[in-house]
């Protein structure tokens, strides 16, 4: 076999950061003019392995081979120098500077004084390659997929020949994912090897000619796209055969504990994130919320436990109206909320604290006196780690020592020892194995059959199906409408994120709305008012 | 390929730890003697003289320790109130212009009811004022940059200057209004406070040691536990560690701020009011750059309260010894202290490094 | 009465030249995204060892030589630490400043009585003294007060220039900016961060350093005990940065501005003799208040700018200025 029929070939590749494996001697190689597609779940180490290709990260030890030759990268200048350009999923540009000029700043034939005529030059370009930007137009003032194609011209330009996608699709519509996908079968043509990274199967199926799978830093294996399925993907992406079987226990439901009415929230830039959305959980149910990332899920969240200054709407919680308090009352009142962001630390845990100064971080100022009851913690945390099985050597040891999915279950620990009556959760098997993943969802079934109103925000579809017993859809912040679980399927559910269909007004009822409210329709007009004179003085 | 790249690490064990440091102390001794030696200076016995802060042959030790202690009072107070707000990330850096609005609001007391009530009265009314003025400009900082994001290391910088010259205006100008400076001198000079106004201590021999010193340590007492053990200091962790996090778990980032900066600040004032009641006048070099020095000291200290006590004693009785010691060496001056100062966190600031990070070869293989 | 003026007027470049490099430096250290807080070190350096080797060598060139080179070693120290090691910078700034300071007071008191004097050495105090602009010169009023002046100012504003034309219009002042606002997109692009920040901070450090010797010139070298030549102008240049928004043109501007408030401390009363009925009142106002009003006058902008900002983007700060760039961080 002529090892030139590879563009890239990984051997033996590993990356650790401090105790953590991120990367455990994988194989991998990719094909001159194929699309592969590289598989993984989050925290699979995807992103890591290609990181080492564009030079961001050095591996530890193993070797990487171009177009059959041994090659050291070591910064990302020297991948640039072998024709490897990578799209970052976090885009690598200067918001201050014009699309022309980020991309003048790589060019290596750039001169040293700046041409007057880059804007122009610069638009050649892209239009060799078949692309429309505005070379003058400033990247803050950019849409995502502009940015993104923005980015994907930037490393045409430097003559890349081998393209990295970290997660493009995240942050895209279901219109902007089949540009892209235009896009990259054009390149592929062009003669450009791409490979995707990305956890929906969907998509790899689509677009990919080969699958390497990854799985918990690990390499699992190759297959032709054209020769499996989704099912075999799954497996080979989870490691054992899946069958979502969650267990869905019927619970008694009672009536509604938090109702949600027209609520408006702005996201930070202020535009408005959440747009008019009513919706409300029982106890003993779990309300699952399905959306793209970023269509309005964390300003909800923020909104419901106080975080966020709702913009108008009301939120009752039995029967009370909690806009307006702040976020110390909300929580007394059995509202809690986790909230694991994509780095997976920073919202929720203090890194450099320890796991017992964490679990009390919501309730330490409960206790009379000025001093921090030390001792009360460190049981509570034992109790945690105890009934959770967190691994960790002590209750002492600062959180940032800990794994991932021992690090999620402190966070949820802390949450669920409060008692809360409404428990609202997002992402929280973000970056977690399968196994962790289930003990996450057994917690949460736990707390359901406890009486408790689970609020869940997800990702995966197929967990969503099954665990669930409501999902209500969100896209661009509004409610698409409110489905039974058992009723749906993924592909209407996917159909509801991109906005092809709304459920939120069917037969002129409109969806979230309980029949059996804690409030009659007079008493929704009187909280209205209260809003407003909240609205008024803030 | 002969590069490098840098990995962070942290199973650095703690004698290993001790070993940099020592390392880079005996390191920045080594350098300080060379600069000794070049100006025909024997090191080894500067370095004793400088450590026996002039102890060794004085008829007068007393007033030796006296003087040193009127140094690290200061020091020590100043360091600790900075540590505080460091621990925040808040890089206040306005030790100098809260000192002297302190002193100056200290002065303001002493002057104008010093004469008319008792002693401790005065001391403590002096000590409020400080506390209250320094504090009102922590509380300023700390507000603009929550509320603005406007960079603290640059207001609390422009701050200093600011006072700086505020009280060289009250220093250099002679007017009727300006009950600051003596009456009976043409040439404009601040007045001695009234007696009250002077910070009083228990003999001990023919040492006195000032009250200052006492209300110093148990300062320091009170910082270790604030920071460890009470509520407050617990939210100065959070906060300091992921204001996310904070404002996710229902701390109100906005309060802990302002309220840590303004104790933080409202501290250093209390230095400026008892540096200016133990010497019984206020002077335009009033601080002895210990807003600076401070900062050095905090971060030599890595911000551990213990650590900050040692540390700001050792600095105390190098820039002491270097007083004391440029008395019998004319070659050399006090800034030989600044001079060690600064090489000491050099070398403390290398050490770390080698403590947070290990250099790896760039395409080293593991041994197959 | 116009001599008054023009005496006004000249003094006023005098105070200004020496900020117009230091600013220049930082400005360029800054936008590299470092925040060097030992512009003042960095300058005592430089002054004082440019001032010896210049009167060592009896020649002003390799007194600025050597100014801007010891004062790049120490931009090189700034950058090892907190570039290769990783360390604190505003700790770091600070340091070099205690250091710098102290440096300068070591030197000059070791010298003792063998310091040199400025008059004894001919040829670098004739290089220093004014050079008449052809024609120029001649203007009335502004012509000696602008144009007649020694090769150091005139550099100065030669540099101020040729630096900003170096940020805006070349691709390698492009790409410092660029680290300076997203070193992670700038790594990216293969871009040597590294050698970057090293390079332009030493040379901004080292343009400081001829601000220094500038200064030690101006005060004719006699050295004090006491008092240090550069006199809390490093700390102005700092706030200069804010005040010309990063811009070494406004930055022009700017020294002039605060140089005028300087000269107004000194001049304020010949100002006030000459012009009683209109500018009576400079004589009451009291001299510190000038000396403060560069600190006032930054922090106002600081404020002001910063509330602008937050509604608008306003301010042209480097975005990642004062945080260490370590390419493996997650």
């Amino acid at each position: 076999m002529a090892e030139a029929d590879y563009a890239i070939e990984l051997r033996d590749i590993s990356k650790s950061f401090g105790s953590v494996a991120a990367n455990k001697n994988i194989n991998l190689n990719l094909k001159k003019g194929e699309i592969l597609a590289l598989l993984g779940e989050n925290g699979s180490g995807k992103t890591t392995l290609m990181n080492m290709l564009s030079g961001i990260y050095t591996p530890d030890s193993g070797s990487i081979f171009i177009d059959g030759e041994e090659v050291v990268i070591s910064s990302p200048d020297d991948a640039g120098k072998h024709g490897i350009g990578m799209v970052h999923q976090h885009f690598k540009l200067v918001e201050r500077f014009t699309a022309a000029d980020n991309i003048w700043i790589g060019k290596k034939d750039s001169g040293f004084f700046l041409k007057k005529n880059r804007y122009k030059e610069i638009e050649d370009i892209a239009s060799r390659f078949g692309f429309d930007i505005e070379p003058a137009k400033k990247v803050a003032n950019m849409s995502v997929s502009e940015k993104q194609t923005l980015e994907i011209v930037k490393v045409l330009c430097y003559g890349a020949k081998v393209i990295i996608l970290d997660e493009p699709t995240a942050v895209l519509t279901i219109q902007e994912t089949q540009k892209l996908f235009d896009v990259c079968r054009r390149m592929k043509e062009s003669g450009h090897s791409i490979i995707i990274i990305t956890h929906k199967l969907n998509e790899v199926m689509e677009i990919s000619d080969r699958v390497a799978v990854l799985r918990k830093g690990e390499y699992v294996g190759t297959v032709e796209t054209s020769a499996t399925n989704e099912m075999e993907l799954t497996e080979l992406m989870v490691g054992r055969k899946v069958d979502l079987k969650i267990n869905r226990s019927v619970m008694e439901k009672t009536k509604p504990l938090l109702e949600v009415r027209d609520l408006c929230v702005n996201s930070d830039e202020g535009s408005l994130a959440v747009d008019n959305m009513s919706f409300y959980i029982r106890g003993g149910e779990i309300l699952g919320v399905a959306g793209i990332a970023g269509s309005g899920q964390k300003e909800l969240c923020e909104a419901v436990v106080g975080l966020r200054k709702a913009k108008s709407g009301k939120i009752i919680h039995k029967g009370q109206n909690v806009i307006g308090k702040n976020p110390k009352e909300i929580s007394a009142l059995g509202i809690a909320m986790s909230f694991i962001p994509e780095d997976r630390l920073g919202m929720g845990l203090a890194p450099s604290l320890s796991v017992a100064d964490n679990i009390i971080l919501k309730d330490y100022s409960d206790t009379k006196g000025p001093l921090v009851d030390r001792k009360r913690a460190r049981k509570e945390a034992s109790d945690i780690v105890k009934m959770l099985d967190i691994v960790t050597p002590s209750v002492d040891t600062p959180v940032r020592r800990l794994s991932g999915g021992n690090v999620q279950k402190v966070l949820l620990g802390r949450e669920i020892k409060s008692d809360p009556n409404v428990l609202i959760t997002a992402y929280p098997v973000r970056g977690l194995d399968i196994n962790s993943s289930y003990m996450i969802y057994d917690i949460l079934n736990e707390q359901k059959q406890k009486g408790v109103g689970v609020l869940f925000i997800g990702e995966d579809l197929d967990v969503m199906i099954a665990l669930c017993d409501k999902i209500m859809v969100m896209c661009h912040g509004k409610l698409q409408g409110v489905v039974h679980a058992s009723k749906t399927s993924k592909e209407e559910l996917g159909l509801m994120m991109t906005g092809a269909i709304s459920l939120a007004d069917v037969g002129g009822k409109k969806a979230g709305i309980a029949k059996d409210s804690a409030f009659t329709e007079e008493e929704w007009e009187e909280a209205a008012d209260l809003g407003d004179i909240r609205e008024g003085d803030s | 390929m002969n590069r490098f790249h840098l990995i962070r690490r942290s199973d650095v064990s703690i004698w290993k730890k001790l070993l940099y440091y020592l390392i880079g102390i005996v390191f920045s001794l080594l350098l300080g003697g060379v600069f000794l030696k070049s100006l025909g200076i024997n090191p080894l016995r500067y370095y004793r003289d400088m450590a026996t802060i002039g102890l060794i042959g004085n008829y007068y030790p007393a007033k030796s320790v006296e003087g040193l202690l009127k140094l690290f009072v200061p020091l020590l107070i100043t360091s600790l109130a900075l540590s505080l707000s460091f621990k925040m990330r808040f890089w206040n850096i306005g030790g100098e212009g809260e000192f002297i609005t302190g002193a100056i609001f200290a002065a303001i007391v002493a002057f104008k009811l010093g004469d008319s009530l008792p002693g401790p009265v005065v001391i403590l009314l002096m000590c409020i004022a400080a506390f209250i003025s320094a504090g009102v400009i922590g509380f300023l900082t700390a507000h603009l940059r929550v509320r603005f994001n406007t960079n603290e290391t640059l207001v609390t910088l422009m701050i200093n200057y600011i006072m700086l010259y505020i009280i060289k205006y009250i220093g250099e100008t002679k007017a009727d209004w300006n009950f600051f400076l003596r009456t009976d001198s043409e040439r404009p000079m601040f007045a001695k406070f009234p007696d009250a106004a002077i910070m009083k201590g228990i003999k001990i021999g023919s040492f006195n040691l000032l009250y200052s010193v006492i209300i110093a340590l148990l300062i320091a007492v009170v910082v270790y536990i604030y920071l460890r053990s009470t509520k407050h200091g617990y939210e100065v962790a959070v906060v300091g560690d992921s204001v996310n996090t904070a404002k996710y778990s229902g701390i109100n980032v906005y309060f802990i701020t302002v309220r840590t900066v303004f104790l933080s600040a409202a501290m250093i004032g209390l230095a400026g009011a008892f540096t200016a009641a133990s010497s019984g006048t206020i002077s335009t070099d009033i601080t002895n750059n210990v807003g600076w020095t401070g900062v050095i000291v905090a971060w030599l200290s890595k911000l551990s309260t213990p650590v900050i006590c040692i540390v700001s004693l050792l600095i105390s009785v190098l820039q002491y010894g270097c007083q004391a010691a440029s008395a019998s060496y004319s070659q050399i001056d006090h800034n030989f202290a600044d001079l060690m100062q600064g090489i000491f966190l050099f070398a403390i600031l290398a050490a770390d490094f080698a403590v947070n990070f290990k250099v790896v070869r760039t395409g080293s293989k593991k041994d197959a | 009465m116009l001599d008054v003026i023009t005496l006004f007027l000249f003094n006023i470049v005098i105070y200004s030249i020496p900020l117009l490099y230091a600013t220049c430096g930082e400005i360029m250290v800054e936008k590299s995204g470092s925040l060097n807080l030992g512009v003042e070190g960095t300058m005592a350096i430089g002054a004082v060892f440019g001032f010896l080797a210049g009167c060592k060598a009896d020649s002003l060139l390799v007194g600025v030589l050597v100014s801007f080179v010891v004062s790049a070693v120490v931009g090189s120290i700034f950058s090892l630490f907190t570039i290769t090691l990783q360390a604190n910078q505003n700790v770091t700034g600070l340091t070099i400043t205690t250091i710098g300071v102290a440096v300068y007071f070591f030197v000059g008191n070791a010298l003792g009585a063998n310091w040199p004097y400025l008059r004894d050495c001919v040829r670098l105090n004739k290089s220093f003294s004014q050079i008449e602009l052809p024609g120029l010169s001649r203007i009335p009023v502004i012509g000696k007060a602008f144009f007649s002046h020694n090769i150091l100012v005139y550099a100065a504003v030669v540099i101020a220039i040729l630096i900003w034309v170096y940020f805006e219009k070349t691709s390698t002042g492009l790409k410092l900016r660029a680290i300076g606002e997203n070193p992670g997109a700038a790594d990216s692009l293969g871009i040597d961060i590294v050698r970057y920040k090293y390079l332009h901070i030493m040379f901004g450090s080292g343009i400081m350093g001829i601000g220094g010797l500038y200064m030690g010139l101006n005060m004719g070298g006699t050295f004090e005990g006491s008092n240090c030549w550069i006199n809390g102008y490093g700390w102005i240049a700092i706030a200069l940065v804010i005040f010309a928004n990063w811009s070494t043109t406004h930055a022009i501007i700017g020294t002039f501005v605060f140089g005028f408030f300087n000269t107004l401390r000194v001049y304020n009363m010949p100002l006030a003799t000459a012009f009683p009925n209109s500018l009576g009142w400079l004589s009451k106002i009291p001299a510190q208040f000038f000396s403060a009003l560069p600190f006032i006058v930054t922090l106002l902008v600081l404020i002001i700018s910063s509330i602008r900002s937050k509604k608008t983007g306003g301010s042209n700060s480097p975005t990642a200025i004062g945080v260490n760039y370590y390419r493996e961080d997650r």
